[in-house]
């Protein structure tokens, strides 16, 4: 219990006022006016993707930067109602490929992780180090060779085959490396105890260290759903053309077909965009705890 | 310790699924790269029946090829400024943001979103606003800073400027974020004491919080290097290439050798040496910058 307390109040800071605090209000007020209009003028892509997708092409072609007056949901139905159905299959296999991955990583990055705490520094070292190369290896680089071993297992041009390159690839290292930090800072008593009490290392895994590492798990589950989500170049290829596609390749080949119907562009564009948003902008507190842990480790 | 580790050892259960996770990295990242560097000193092409060796020609090829050396240079280049650029708006945007009022907390969550999206999306949104008769030339000639529309995508030298402006506005969004938690561990103390000491704002920031930061600018650096030598999904929907092949990163041009020429053998020899370019550039930068916090 008391482990849990220090965890949190670590992962907690006191939010430090910024240099400078107490400065003349006009002062903070222009500080206020500078971020805001630097920070619109970052997002205003977004805010572009935002509105015309609620507008007609005349709307667009007019004015592309004005709010939609009225708004037109036709896009969106237009999309929804392609006969191809490429929005709503490409949805499902890209959530189907996510949850599909995530059972996998979470498990086998866990308990590789737990597993690597018992063995000697130095091989910790290794194994971490080999890992860490799979996070910088560029994926153009194995993607050759991965068709042709899942080709070997009969498994190119399928899903099943798509999630075991997942599993394997980078995404593997990641969740190793998560773990493998938050690991450092369980203490060793409480397996011994357990162990001690003759529960065998899988017990203590899930039963013990697992609900320990659940910040880690939300971590990893956050970063990993949105970049599976968003990738595009093994979808692209493992999967090939002909066999369904996620949503980031069906986006792809239908934007080739809409290269000047920019209603029905941004439209695709929307119902493709709006779950990972929707789950950063839930989670965003998360999301960013995890991002700023893993990067001060 | 030791009795933890000599009990796990001995049961077998957990070894077992560490075994897979293991196996399962080897034969997706470990086996891959090992089947590259051998088929790179092949001619295999998946129109021919059977492969030869041909020992060093790929690797000879590659020193005369000079759609390799353009894509090389324009990879290396692309990571070097959009590194500076996104790093230097990172840290700008994050002293900017760091302060924890609702609308402050509101800006920051704002400003990661471009990381959100994905790299498809982000292509295909600049390519609209970059487009020659797009959002960013009305702006412009509306404002009178242009007389006549820019061809931002279509000629090579400012269709590579542009893929680098995208590439650093989606990177901002994280290195804002990793500047913005390296921020918040800056001790108040060391502020107040530098203006009893009569420091200037600018004195402050470049003594105190650029210096602080440090730890944050080397993930955040060596990250950004790595995304950006590996990008090709912002590219393929931005540019796909061109025009005339000039934002063909290495990356592409290597999925270009094997899925459109059908040289598997070359295309294997390129990517070994954009393997071995990433760890040489991803090591030192990383090993440079640590020695550069504890100059600091």
């Amino acid at each position: 219990m008391t482990v849990l307390t220090t965890q949190q109040r670590r992962s907690a800071p006191p939010a430090a006022p910024a240099p400078g605090a107490r400065r003349r209000p006009w002062a903070s007020r222009g500080h206020l006016i500078a971020a805001a209009m630097l920070t619109l003028a970052f997002v205003s892509p977004i805010y572009l993707t935002i509105v015309n997708a609620f507008k007609s092409q005349s709307q667009i072609l007019g004015n592309p930067v004005a709010p939609p007056a009225p708004p037109t949901m036709a896009n969106l139905t237009d999309a929804l109602a392609r006969p191809d159905r490429i929005v709503q299959i490409g949805l499902a296999n890209s959530a189907v490929t996510v949850i599909a991955s995530l059972l996998l990583i979470v498990p086998l990055g866990a308990a590789f992780s737990f597993w690597l705490t018992g063995r000697s520094a130095r091989l910790r070292r290794i194994v971490l180090a080999v890992f860490g190369a799979g996070l910088m290896i560029p994926p153009a680089v194995v993607l050759l060779p991965t068709i042709r071993i899942l080709t070997f297992l009969h498994l190119d041009h399928s899903y099943p085959g798509l999630v075991l390159a997942n599993v394997g690839g980078g995404y593997l290292s990641f969740a190793v490396f998560v773990y493998s930090g938050f690991l450092r800072a369980v203490p060793t008593e409480i397996v011994e105890a357990a162990s001690m009490d003759g529960a065998g290392s899988l017990r203590i895994w899930w039963k013990i260290v697992m609900p320990l590492l659940r910040p880690a798990t939300a971590t990893v589950t956050i970063f990993l759903s949105l970049w599976i989500w968003n990738d595009f170049m093994n979808p692209q290829f493992i999967l090939g053309p002909l066999k369904g596609q996620t949503i980031t390749t069906g986006l792809y080949q239908s934007l080739g077909q809409y290269s000047t119907n920019y209603a029905q562009l941004f439209g695709v564009m929307f119902l493709a965009a709006v779950i990972p948003v929707a789950g950063y902008l839930a989670l965003q507190k998360q999301f960013i705890a995890g991002l700023t842990s893993g990067a001060t480790k | 310790m030791t009795t933890r580790a000599r009990r796990r050892r001995g049961d077998p259960a957990l070894g077992a699924i560490a075994a897979v996770a293991l196996g399962l990295y080897a034969l997706f990242i470990i086996v891959p790269v090992i089947m590259s560097a051998w088929k790179s000193f092949t001619d295999e092409n998946p129109l021919m029946a059977q492969a030869k060796f041909v020992g060093l020609a790929n690797y000879r090829e590659m020193t005369h090829d000079s759609t390799l050396a353009a894509s090389l240079g324009f990879t290396l280049a692309l990571a070097a400024g959009v590194t500076v650029v996104a790093n230097a708006a990172g840290i700008g945007f994050a002293v900017l943001l760091n302060k924890t009022s609702l609308s402050f907390r509101m800006m920051r969550t704002v400003a990661f979103l471009p990381q959100v999206l994905s790299g498809v999306i982000v292509g295909f949104v600049w390519r609209y606003i970059m487009a020659e008769d797009g959002i960013l030339n009305h702006l412009l000639t509306g404002l009178g800073i242009i007389s006549r529309p820019i061809s931002w995508l279509g000629t090579p030298d400012l269709a590579m400027f542009s893929v680098g402006v995208v590439a650093a506005w989606v990177l901002t969004g994280f290195t804002t974020v990793v500047h913005l938690a390296a921020l918040q561990s800056i001790p108040l103390e060391m502020y107040q004491a530098a203006r009893v000491d009569g420091a200037g704002r600018w004195q402050q920031f470049r003594h105190i919080t650029f210096r602080m930061l440090a730890p944050g600018t080397t993930i955040s650096v060596t990250i950004s290097l790595i995304t950006m030598l590996k990008l090709y999904d912002i590219i393929a929907a931005l540019t796909g290439g061109g025009p005339a092949f000039a934002t063909q990163s290495t990356a592409l041009y290597i999925i270009n050798l094997a899925f459109t020429d059908d040289r598997f053998g070359y295309a294997s020899a390129v990517a070994m040496l954009l393997l071995v370019v990433s760890a040489v550039i991803a090591l030192s930068v990383t090993s440079l910058l640590r020695r550069r916090e504890v100059d600091l």
